[in-house]
């Protein structure tokens, strides 16, 4: 009996015991976690204020939840910028991409960093760009010393172009690079030389008919030998007439500027081929050269402005009169291809040098002074041309080489023809200019 | 820029960079050349002679970077080949450009001489052909093109005919009382340059086509000569005169040539 009740209160002790050891050790346990628990808070929310994320209302504690609930939204919110800011660069390298200039930058070493599209036609170029982005290099490590470089290339191509390329040291964020700017000056330059060359030119064309038609009339007050005045009074004439010309030319110029929304007759196109060469039989009898005309039976019909038409296509005949050589054949074309209707006038004269090519429908420009004084042109001529054809939402375009001849060829677009049934309510299109005007494709003036 | 170990086909890279800005500038000389001859600017004349020194230099910077990494690297092959043509090129390019001064000089000994249109436009023409075989064969070059090497002697073909009108060009203007003596000789040779630079070019080609291929154009001429010089086991009064000219047979002409333009 005594035995049995020390093994039941041995028993019971052993149960209390490992109850007290199990109690102890979740104590400890608590303590423990505890402790560890305090320290990652303070840790984490030190950290936290380090980097400066701030604490909101809702976790204004500082227990571990509320800690991560702060380390979300900062890195929710971080996305976001980081989201928004790839969308700025994304939109910034847009923006450049559709500049017009080319855009590069590179770091101390001279590796691009960034760079627009228009700045890979000068990275492994050839030819005249090879030449660019050498430039481009030279300048570029001119202004990573610190010095900003400007410098301008001529170009001979071809085409002939000129390019300015800019160069400024980049620091703001504190690594040491440039930025180079490409920009393609040459139509530029080529509309200053327009507008002053104008200016030059009209003045001249003016004024010394008018300078020569006063010293006329001055030396003929005092003339008394009747075969002199005579002489004197047919040189006003011959002056006079050269102004009323260049007036004439000038006026028509901007009624054809003014008026470009006219486009009203239904013309064939052989009827316009034949008024023209007609008009200038005349003058190519006197310098003995005939004209040859091809498509004169061409009945389709043409929405156009007869009078424009007519008398661009004579301009362009005058034009290859004047510089046939006598003996010499000039072909009037008109055709319809799959694409256009296409006039043209081809002489086989003197040409034109390259380099004029892209100017002769300036107004006043002459390829030649001294020969144009003794052909008598107005120096309007293929301005006017030029002015018909984008009346006509057209093209007017020169081929020539020096020495065999010039082909000037005119092309409208097809949605011009085939008014044919049209024709007889000729007062109708005039009557609603506005359904003229929309049904044609407007040029750029 | 920090001076740094380069690779060896950096190098490379760099050397074929330079040769491509080389041609550019041979390349824009061509037309400027013709554009000093035809308006007689003897500014542009001047411009263009002293920027000829620009040429000189950079072909001789790549003269010296070819020679030094030929002695460092030792390359073999196709890397050995590209610096050989490279060394090459820089001279057939550096000739083409002082061809175009010689130009721009004739420009100045004519200065006054007016050029009938029909002169004219064949120089510009030929001036556009020069540029346009230049400007091919280093396309040929850059993308390693063998088939528009070979293309180029046949290309050429153009600017040779058109040589020839323009030589007749000269006769029908000087018979014709328009053109003096001295400006139709001086005009004769600047037709002789153009027509020289087309021939540069069809070099700049059968060296591209050594360096893709391995080809070398003097082959073919030295095969000829080695069947030339072993069938010489005939007189040597023959052989004496076959080497002054006087064989009369054309046997010793073969046709259709190799540029042997050294």
């Amino acid at each position: 009996m005594m035995v049995v009740a020390a093994v039941v209160l041995s028993g019971t002790t052993m149960v209390i015991g490992t109850f007290v050891i199990v109690l102890a050790a979740v104590a400890v346990v608590m303590i423990c976690t505890r402790r560890t628990r305090q320290r990652i808070e303070a840790r984490l929310g030190g950290s936290l204020d380090r980097l400066g994320i701030e604490r909101t209302d809702l976790d204004a504690d500082s227990s571990l939840d509320s800690l991560l609930s702060r380390i979300e939204s900062a890195v929710r919110q971080s996305r976001s910028a980081g989201e928004q800011e790839r969308r700025t660069i994304g939109r910034l390298q847009e923006v450049l991409d559709t500049l017009p200039l080319a855009v590069m930058v590179v770091d101390a070493t001279g590796a691009i960093l960034e760079r627009n599209i228009a700045a890979g036609a000068f990275i492994d170029a050839r030819h005249s760009d090879a030449l660019v982005g050498a430039l481009v290099n030279e300048l570029l490590a001119e202004s990573l010393a610190g010095r900003p470089a400007e410098r301008t290339l001529e170009l001979f191509g071809p085409p002939r172009r000129a390019v300015v390329v800019i160069t400024r040291p980049l620091g703001v964020t504190g690594i040491r690079c440039a930025v180079a700017i490409i920009e393609d000056v040459t139509e530029r330059r080529r509309l200053e030389a327009v507008r002053t060359d104008f200016v030059a030119n009209i003045s001249h064309e003016l004024k010394t008919p008018i300078g020569a038609i006063g010293l006329l009339a001055e030396t003929l007050q005092a003339e008394d030998d009747p075969e002199v005045a005579d002489r004197l009074a047919r040189r006003i004439q011959t002056e006079s007439y050269r102004v009323g010309r260049t007036i004439e030319d000038l006026l028509e110029l901007s009624r054809i500027e003014i008026d470009e929304t006219r486009v009203a007759d239904v013309v064939e196109i052989g009827s316009i081929l034949d008024e023209a060469a007609d008009r200038l039989r005349p003058a190519a009898e006197q310098a003995e050269v005939t004209i040859e005309v091809f498509g004169a039976e061409l009945d389709d019909a043409l929405r156009c402005d007869r009078r424009q038409m007519v008398s661009a296509l004579t301009n362009l005949l005058d034009n290859a009169i004047k510089y046939s050589d006598p003996r010499g054949r000039i072909e009037i074309r008109g055709e319809v291809s799959p694409q256009d209707v296409v006039f043209s006038v081809t002489d086989h004269g003197i040409g034109i040098p390259a380099r004029d090519l892209d100017r002769v429908f300036e107004r006043f420009y002459r390829v030649d002074q001294a020969r144009s004084r003794q052909t008598g042109g107005t120096g309007l001529g293929l301005a006017i041309v030029r002015h018909v054809a984008v009346n006509h939402a057209g093209t007017v375009k020169v081929e020539s080489r020096l020495g065999e001849g010039s082909t000037f060829t005119l092309r409208l677009p097809l949605s011009l023809l085939g008014a044919h049934e049209k024709a007889a309510p000729d007062s109708s299109l005039q009557s609603d200019p506005t359904s003229d005007l929309n049904s044609l494709p407007k040029g750029p003036q | 820029m920090p001076e740094q170990r380069k690779s060896f086909h950096q190098e490379l890279a760099e050397i074929r960079d330079q040769i491509v800005e080389l041609g550019a500038l041979v390349r824009e000389f061509i037309p400027r050349g013709t554009d000093v001859l035809l308006t007689g600017d003897m500014g542009g004349a001047l411009s263009l002679i002293d920027a000829d020194d620009e040429i000189d230099a950079l072909t001789l910077r790549i003269e010296e970077q070819c020679y030094s990494a030929l002695a460092r690297q030792q390359p073999m092959a196709s890397d050995m080949r590209s610096i050989v043509t490279a060394v090459w090129l820089t001279g057939e390019l550096e000739r083409s450009g002082d061809l175009m001064v010689n130009v721009a000089k004739a420009a100045r000994r004519i200065y006054g001489a007016t050029l009938d249109p029909r002169l004219r436009g064949l120089i510009e023409r030929m001036s556009e052909e020069a540029s346009r075989l230049i400007s091919l064969s280093l396309d040929a070059y850059v993308e390693r093109d063998a088939s528009l090497g070979a293309a180029l002697g046949d290309i050429d073909d153009a600017l040779d005919a058109l040589h020839g009108d323009y030589i007749e060009a000269i006769f029908d203007a000087h018979s014709g009382q328009d053109l003096g003596l001295q400006p139709a000789v001086q005009l004769a040779l600047v037709g002789r340059y153009y027509e020289r630079i087309g021939d540069h070019a069809v070099n700049i080609g059968q060296r591209v086509q050594y360096m893709v291929t391995g080809w070398l154009p003097e082959q073919t001429g030295a095969a000829r000569l080695r069947a030339r010089t072993s069938f010489s086991v005939v007189s040597a009064d023959e052989a004496a005169a076959r080497a002054a000219g006087l064989d009369g047979s054309s046997a010793g002409e073969p046709d259709g040539s190799v540029e042997g333009d050294r």
